[in-house]
């Protein structure tokens, strides 16, 4: 693991799990794995606080969880995400972007 | 959404076991996973697993929060940590009882004074809209009132009434009962129907209108045996025939009279009715809705001056004065009542501390069973409420258990309750009493739990592990909190106690005050003849003589008769004019107590005679009139005249005067209680008595035998001349005097009670931080003795915290109490609120706890074994 890794900002992990969940179903640990892989272990997930953003997700109606068996045939409970879900990542993603862009023009020209 | 939300809380509630299981069964996969990845990576078994764990952070904290945003930890972590807790006290019960004792006491006392306080100051009027209702202060006469109801507007109605002995004969033992005289506007004034028939009705009330009588329920239920069929029938009260025509319900009470039965003023007793200068009715008011007191009252003076001009003789200087009944009924009690319940209130704060102090000593000694738990994850906040949740469960029990308290608490307060709560025959516990036990059971856990628990967690872990490592510093951090707790204790003792003291001291003056006469051994009774077949001075004359003669024939009996016996709350007032003195303005003369009496009435009562002579048998009928003055009398009406001889008459207005002769001068009496001055009185014979209704007369009688036997024989003796003549008001003197400082000894002994509580507690709590403390400092005590320190020494430092800090307390109180009884002015007799000797006396009596208390565990540092207490390091 680089040393590099930066830690989520406040808010952010919710946004990148419906994203992740957007192409398929996964557990919770395979979240975890798969962010890290994709933003090539730069970002990493502290693991105690992915629980808790799921289950709250799940409460919210974002992603329903289900229980399936693992590529290793264990029992795990995969979360998918829900149409409800799908719309609040398309504003989620448009939100980031537009401050991502503000942030960055900000930080360009200032 | 919203929807989606209510299921999915509710599925998790539904599904709880499940749930938990479920969210055990996802994180091990999680680690699990974790652990193979690293093992894959080529790490070793153990190290993987500790990597992960470590990575991972506290299990129970993530779980915490994973049921958290699942929306239903509160109600289940209650449950979980209700159970936690009631298993955890059951382990220590010493703690618990302790814990719940002491609120028991603490809010028992405080539901007991507060269903009084209740009962008495909140609850309202038993009469429909009771805001409206106003009495007016002082009596006055029928014609008045009916006078001012016709040239006013601003009521709806007003009533009047007269409290009068009546003789109910006709089924066995003739009986004296307590007849209401009353108009018929009083019962459309308080608005309340009766339960069978009917009211008297205004066309009725009149002179020569029916004999009708309405009853209370207890006078149809003892005498009539609840006789159904009762409207009709007749009843003979005082020699006539009555008709009932009404029953009043059960629950019926008058705002401040006791009564039995109600006749027409103007039916049963025409001549008082039409007597417009005797002014004794009670009179009763209901304003129109809406209408303010202060323009009822303007209305009403106008009137007032009306009738002063009209009868310039007699209503010159009454006047109406109209106050809401409430404040009428409860203004004497409430100083009293409040001045109790503060102080109760303190008692709760003492207990309060003593809970918090508790709670305190135990989190130290779970401290090592918190710290696993902190570092196992358990968050700050899980922690605190979870002991705040036995705090809480604590309290509620104490609560539960003070309410039990209450109960024998206001049983006993019924059994003390002076005159002036006379009404009050039954404290219920209702729905408010058992709000307030709640609430205050509620905040009491609430917010002394939340004292320590946070001082408790204060503290990070890494603090706690170190602290406990070395058992000498431990209780370092709530060392603060626990001194103050302490101090305040024993400065809310001091309070109490000063407070307690004050009222003995105001009592005692009281109860040494000289009444003026000998009150032990006489025993009295009141009897009336009926005017139906006494009406005549001769024949009521006739009957005492005969009457006193055999009582005093039996063998170490003396008997005589007065009207109206001292501190028995009576007195018929006359203006009198002295002869040769300047005329006075009629309606401006003084006015005096008039008492007649007949047989040794001085020697009985041992009244000293200041001067003159005492009447004899040659003072009788048809011989020039005389009169014994009192004291009061000469000092105000004849100051530095020579009384003898001087004559003496009541106002009146058409007769020429028949003078009185002052014969003799008896020492003053205290006639309206311990603590009033004494009034102008003027004694004159029964048997030279001009006034026909002074039918009434207690006897006096003093014995050398024992009273209970007596009684039986005297009463034989008035049925033997007159059987339809009711014996009643039987007491001693003693009695008597004693009812007269009701109130002031209700005050003290409830105050001295809750001092008493206080300063129980306040030892106990000071107690308990002196053992904490030797037993926290063992080994430093070892040392010190291992190092050569005397007895002496030892229970010098074992003892030096608590004996500063009561010291402190005591100061504190000082100053509190010098700044806090002066509320107590209006309940202390003769005693300033800030009397030194008291003041300093409680302070030494407190020191006095302080110092046994401090004393009593300091001792047990003294047994401590040197080479024990080092080896247990």
């Amino acid at each position: 693991m680089p040393s590099q890794s930066i830690d989520l900002p406040q808010g952010t992990l919710d946004l990148l799990i419906l994203r992740t969940l957007s192409l398929e179903p996964l557990h919770g640990w395979a979240v975890s794995e798969r962010i890290q892989q994709i933003s090539s272990d730069v970002l990493r997930v502290q693991q105690g606080s992915l629980y808790p953003a799921l289950h709250r997700l799940e409460r919210r109606g974002w992603i329903k969880a289900r229980w399936g068996t693992s590529q290793n045939n264990r029992r795990a409970k995969f979360y998918e995400i829900t149409k409800a879900g799908r719309r609040e990542l398309e504003i989620e993603q448009h939100a980031w972007q537009k401050l991502t862009a503000a942030v960055s023009q900000i930080l360009e020209t200032a | 959404m919203l929807l989606h939300d209510l299921l999915f809380r509710l599925r998790t509630l539904m599904r709880h076991a499940a749930t938990e299981n479920e969210l055990d069964d996802e994180l091990r996969f999680h680690l699990e996973r974790q652990t193979d990845k690293y093992v894959r990576s080529g790490m070793k078994e153990a190290e993987a697993v500790r990597r992960a764990r470590l990575e991972f952070g506290g299990l129970d904290q993530v779980k915490d929060e994973c049921r958290e945003v699942r929306g239903v930890s509160f109600v289940e972590t209650l449950v979980q940590d209700l159970h936690y807790t009631a298993r955890t006290l059951l382990h220590s019960p010493a703690f618990t009882a302790c814990a719940v004792l002491t609120l028991a006491l603490g809010i028992g006392a405080n539901t007991a004074i507060f269903s009084v306080v209740d009962q008495v100051l909140l609850n309202p009027l038993p009469y429909p809209n009771p805001q409206e209702l106003l009495a007016a202060r002082g009596n006055d006469s029928l014609p008045n009132l009916e006078d001012i109801q016709r040239q006013t507007n601003s009521f709806v109605s007003s009533g009047g009434i007269n409290i009068e002995p009546m003789d109910f004969t006709g089924t066995g033992e003739p009986v004296r009962v307590h007849g209401a005289y009353v108009d018929a506007g009083l019962f459309a004034t308080l608005g309340v129907q009766p339960m069978l028939g009917r009211w008297i009705s205004a066309d009725e009330d009149v002179k020569g209108g029916p004999r009708n009588v309405v009853l209370t329920y207890p006078f149809w239920r003892d005498f009539l045996g609840h006789d159904p069929s009762v409207l009709g029938k007749a009843i003979r009260l005082s020699d006539n025939s009555y008709t009932v025509i009404g029953v009043m319900p059960k629950d019926f009470t008058l705002p401040r009279e006791l009564a039995d039965v109600f006749v027409s003023l103007w039916v049963a007793y025409p001549d008082a009715a039409a007597e417009r200068d005797v002014h004794f009715m009670h009179t009763y008011w209901r304003l129109k809705p809406g209408v303010p007191l202060a323009q009822a009252q303007a209305e009403i003076a106008q009137v007032d001056h009306r009738l002063a001009e009209a009868f310039p003789d007699s209503e010159r200087e009454r006047g109406t004065v109209l106050i809401p009944l409430h404040e009428w009924l409860v203004g004497d009690v409430r100083p009293a009542l409040l001045i109790l319940f503060g102080a109760v209130a303190l008692v709760l704060l003492i207990a309060c501390a003593n809970f918090a102090m508790l709670l305190m000593a135990r989190a130290v000694a779970r401290q090592r069973e918190l710290v696993i738990r902190a570092s196992l994850g358990a968050r700050n906040g899980r922690l605190i409420r979870q002991r705040l949740t036995e705090s809480t469960l604590l309290a509620l029990v104490g609560g539960a258990a003070g309410l039990m308290a209450a109960k024998a608490g206001t049983t006993l307060l019924l059994a003390l309750k002076p005159a002036e709560l006379r009404h009050l025959n039954a404290i219920p516990m209702d729905a408010r009493v058992f709000m307030f036990v709640f609430a205050i059971s509620l905040l009491t856990g609430l917010l002394f739990g939340l004292l320590p628990a946070w001082s408790a967690s204060r503290g990070d872990i890494a603090e706690a592990l170190r602290e406990n490592a070395r058992t000498t510093a431990t209780g370092v951090s709530r060392r603060p909190l626990r001194s103050f707790l302490v101090t305040a204790e024993l400065a809310l003792a001091l309070i109490l106690l000063a407070g307690a003291g004050l009222l003995i001291k105001g009592f005692l003056r009281l109860r040494s005050v000289n009444p003026g006469f000998n009150p032990a051994n006489v025993i009295t009774m009141y009897l009336q003849l009926p005017g139906t077949r006494y009406p005549q001075i001769p024949m009521q004359t006739n009957f005492r003589r005969e009457l006193l003669a055999r009582i005093n024939s039996f063998p170490g009996v003396e008997a005589a008769m007065i009207t109206d016996l001292p501190l028995a709350g009576n007195y018929v007032g006359h203006r009198v004019v002295v002869d040769g003195q300047a005329t006075r303005a009629v309606g401006t003369e003084p006015v005096v107590q008039t008492l007649s009496v007949m047989g040794d009435y001085y020697g009985i009562m041992q009244i000293p005679l200041r001067s003159g002579r005492d009447f004899s048998a040659m003072d009788r009928e048809r011989q020039p009139r005389v009169a014994i003055v009192n004291e009061a009398f000469v000092r105000q009406l004849l100051p530095g005249q020579n009384p003898i001889g001087t004559r003496i008459d009541w106002t009146r207005s058409s007769e020429p005067h028949v003078w009185m002769t002052i014969i003799g001068v008896a020492g003053d009496v205290k006639h309206s209680g311990l603590n009033q001055p004494v009034d102008p009185a003027v004694y004159a014979p029964f048997s030279q008595n001009d006034e026909a209704w002074r039918k009434f007369m207690t006897l006096v009688i003093r014995s050398r035998v024992p009273v209970a036997s007596l009684v039986e024989d005297v009463k034989k003796q008035v049925w033997s001349m007159d059987s339809q003549i009711p014996v009643s008001g039987i007491q001693s003197m003693d009695d008597l005097v004693a009812m007269s400082v009701a109130q002031e000894r209700f005050n003290m002994l409830l105050l001295v009670s809750f001092a008493a509580l206080a300063v129980a507690l306040a030892g106990v709590g000071i107690y308990g931080m002196v053992a904490y403390r030797v037993n926290q400092r063992t080994h430093e005590i070892g040392v010190y003795m291992a190092l050569g320190a005397q007895h002496r020494d030892v229970l010098r430092l074992a003892m030096k915290d608590g004996v500063k800090l009561g010291l402190l307390g005591i100061g504190l109180g000082l100053t509190g109490a010098i700044a806090i009884t002066r509320v107590m002015v209006s309940v202390l007799f003769e005693v300033k609120p800030t009397d030194p000797a008291i003041l300093i006396g409680v302070a030494l009596l407190l020191a006095a706890v302080t110092m046994l208390a401090c004393y009593i565990p300091a001792r047990r540092a003294l047994s401590i074994d040197p080479m024990t207490a080092l080896r247990s390091e």
